[in-house]
């Protein structure tokens, strides 16, 4: 049976976690006002200025990288820290190395930001990073995973909770797939070529790009649900065995569903039926985490009304059900033939991060910042309700116009006319794109104000816990 | 029989489990392409890009033109109407990395060699919107800027560990002669590289000034060959249709 | 080594493969969901973030 011997506060540490805590928001606040950016610039190109570094095939990269790698990225070493000292009942492994992980970490996302807009990129998605930068990357990645697994193993009790298992799986993962997929012979410090070319380069680098998707952003974000969903409800997650089925369908699964980046391409056919086919199968151990949430409320909804903070988490689970059922349906080739290439995949990458990832990583520091600060409370509680309004908002007015304007232009490129010739060039399916892509400009400008006003509400608390020295120590408050 | 508790309080069972589960997806999927030959089918034409289209690819990396432009031709038929013939692995079996791309903000590119001028091109990357009214790229004058090639030769020898057959002595290049033609194996022999680049540049007069080497040549010399290797008219219609 | 062609094909692999599925899918659902002593047991973990404080 699961038993803790209860460690006194002095036994964690948590320095680490207010680190990563911090710089989660303000990678968070940078990457979105980056993103803002590159939107603006699709919709009124001549804010482009006829720079090199602010150009769009620039700055995309660093939007993708701060947004993922900086905010996502800190946001799960920050939790994942704190939830497995406080579930194995013991101090991470290493106070140093952890430490290390923090500095070379945050190195990485500079140098990967500076080689975007330099230009030394390898012309890889999700991975533009050079060599140089993906080594340090590889280093601080492997003394992460000696210091999560190594604290998992000095644990104080036999059982390992389910969140564990998801950051684990997150770590192996995304070291397996950052090493493949950034296989290169280096020319100089700045150029190198991948050693893989071709259709097989296509396929090593969806593999990546999926998984880390699936990984980066779904398994260790599971990981945070699993611990923050029934702290913040205030009871046990609604079934411990549907969460050891979708743990394993769900790390099995995913790393199939690569290729259906990849339909109607030069890729074997063989390959993107299977890829179709296991990401209609992946349905299921999504939803299966999404109901183990949302379930774990079951009883207690009326704490909805009061408490915007469990409203953020369960929101975040609603919009992960739909982005994992939009997901599987883009999936299919006929769909896909419609969607690929459009801005509908683009909206559909949205809903997952902004809504599903965002909401959830909001909603799980709005409850740790206090725990870290020993405040007892958010400085405003009424800022975390705006804060979730305009989120929803802008998510909302981002999908939405995505929506419109993918299907639209997947519509116009195959529309003819009574002759049988294409009935519009491409050109006038750009300028039929303009409203949206104002709209989707509009949707990021209520997002990032939302973050800025928490990076505020934040910076208001731990100014709060400066002023007032704390008054017992920080278990106390974190019952 | 094993019980799942085990797994849950043994790391490293957990462990190994966890990554067993994770990797078969992967080996399935990419080990074979690796080994089954009908993945890139043989056509003729396709050859490495030469030392100044290699340029113009890597500023076309470094520039991130992949973000909003794909170059992979479906085969539908009204991507057929509007870029040409859907795209076969072969003619991107060089491309180190791939640039299919995910994303059409722009159009497709993989079949934009000759179909439009030099000095369309020039102007166009210079001040799109002078060409087409609604089009959303950025401008790129800083292309016009000379191009650096004291290092081709070093890029052609990374590309050519990767396995791109660029030739470094006469034996290699007697080979390359016999499958790819003396005129082209020339360009894929490294020690001329620098020499070669010049001479392509002077000779096409991409950007419209013969006499200095700009990013812009480099460019639009690989712009100009995207898609051209193949002749198309050599083949059956449905030809390539066994290899999908 | 002949008889390894017979997985390269759609028909062959198909069926098979939803087959192993199947029966892979209904041993996990009857392990973890089918016996009441059992399902008490996996379920006690689940209150291990409440007994950390």
């Amino acid at each position: 049976m699961a038993s803790v011997g209860v460690a006194s506060a002095g036994q964690y540490n948590y320095d680490v976690v207010r680190k990563f805590t911090i710089l989660a928001l303000i990678w968070g606040a940078v990457g979105m006002l980056v993103g803002v950016i590159i939107a603006s610039e699709l919709a009124w190109p001549v804010i482009n200025m006829d720079l090199p570094w602010i150009t769009f095939g620039r700055l995309r990269p660093v939007h993708t990288g701060a947004v993922i790698f900086g905010f996502g990225g800190c946001a799960l070493f920050a939790t994942s820290y704190y939830v497995v000292q406080r579930t194995c009942g013991v101090r991470l492994l290493s106070d140093g190395m952890a430490s290390f992980t923090f500095w070379g970490y945050q190195l990485c996302i500079v140098l990967a930001a500076l080689g975007d807009v330099l230009g030394f990129s390898q012309g890889r998605e999700y991975a533009e990073m050079e060599w140089p930068t993906d080594l340090l990357i590889a280093v601080v990645w492997v003394t992460y995973a000696i210091v999560f697994i190594g604290t998992v193993f000095k644990r104080k009790q036999p059982h390992i909770y389910v969140a564990n298992w998801f950051y684990m799986a997150f770590i192996l993962a995304v070291a397996l797939l950052h090493i493949f997929n950034n296989l290169a012979v280096p020319v100089s410090l700045t150029k190198s070529y991948p050693v893989f070319s071709g259709a097989q380069d296509a396929m090593v680098q969806w593999w990546y790009g999926h998984n880390a998707v699936g990984f980066f952003l779904t398994a260790a974000f599971l990981g945070m649900m699993y611990y923050f969903v029934p702290k913040q409800a205030g009871r046990p997650i609604y079934s411990y065995r549907l969460s050891i089925v979708h743990f394993w369908a769900l790390i099995f699964m995913y790393m199939w569903a690569g290729p259906h980046h990849l339909h109607w391409t030069a890729l074997p056919d063989w390959v993107s039926t299977m890829g179709a086919t296991f990401s209609i199968m992946l349905l299921m151990p999504s939803w299966g985490g999404m109901i183990n949430g949302i379930m774990t409320m079951s009883g207690a909804w009326d704490k909805l009304r009061t408490d915007p903070i469990l409203r953020f988490l369960i929101v975040s689970l609603s919009f992960y059900g739909m982005s994992t059922f939009e997901g599987p349906m883009m999936s299919l080739k006929d769909v896909n033939a419609l969607s690929h290439y459009t801005d509908w995949t683009v909206g559909h990458v949205h809903s997952g991060a902004l809504g599903f990832v965002a909401m959830l990583t909001f909603g799980s520091l709005y409850h740790l910042v206090p725990k870290l600060w020993d405040t007892g409370k958010m400085y405003s509680t009424k800022l975390i309700t705006v804060h979730f309004w305009l989120a929803t908002i802008g998510t909302l007015l981002y999908i939405t116009a995505m929506w419109i304007s993918g299907i639209m232009q997947g519509l116009m490129w195959r529309a003819y006319d009574d002759f049988g010739n294409l009935q519009y060039s491409f050109a006038e399916t750009v300028a039929a794109m303009h409203p949206y892509f104002a709209m989707r400009a509009l949707g990021g400008v209520f997002f990032l104000t939302g973050m800025v006003l928490m990076v505020y509400n934040v910076f208001m608390t731990i100014g709060q816990a400066k002023s007032a020295p704390a008054s017992g120590n920080l278990a106390a408050n974190a019952a | 029989m094993i019980k799942h508790e085990q797994i849950e309080t043994n790391l490293g069972l957990m462990l190994v489990l966890t990554l067993l589960a994770i990797s078969i997806g992967g080996l399935v999927e990419i080990v074979p392409l690796f080994f089954i030959k009908d993945t890139v089918e043989k056509v003729e034409g396709v050859r490495p890009y030469t030392a100044l289209e290699q340029r113009g690819r890597d500023i076309y990396i470094r520039e991130g033109c992949f973000l909003c432009h794909s170059q992979m031709i479906r085969p539908f038929r009204d991507e057929q109407m509007r870029y040409g013939h859907y795209s076969l692995a072969a003619e991107s079996q060089y491309d180190h990395p791939f640039q299919w791309g995910s994303k059409r903000t722009g159009p497709d590119l993989a079949r934009v060699g000759k179909k439009y001028s030099n000095e369309w091109h020039v102007q166009h990357l210079m001040a799109p919107r002078s060409m087409v009214p609604e089009s959303v790229m950025p401008n790129y004058p800083w292309l016009m800027t000379p191009l650096d090639t004291s290092d081709v030769a070093d890029r052609m020898a990374a590309l050519r560990i990767t396995g791109v057959p660029y030739s470094v002595d006469q034996a290699e290049l007697d080979k390359n002669t016999k499958e790819f033609g003396a005129e082209v194996a020339k360009q894929l022999h490294i020690p001329d590289a620098q020499k070669n680049l010049v001479a392509q540049a002077q000779a096409g007069n991409y950007d419209g000034n013969p006499n200095d080497v700009t990013e812009m040549d480099a460019l639009v010399a690989y712009l100009q060959v995207l898609g051209t290797m193949v002749d198309f008219s050599k083949y059956d219609n449905d030809r390539f249709v066994q290899y999908r | 080594m002949e008889w390894l062609m017979w997985f390269t094909k759609f028909e062959n692999t198909k069926p098979l493969s939803l087959l192993l599925f199947l029966i892979s899918f209904c041993a996990i659902l009857w392990y973890v969901f089918g016996s009441k002593k059992r399902s008490d047991r996996l379920e006690s973990y689940k209150n291990m973030p409440f007994h950390e404080d």
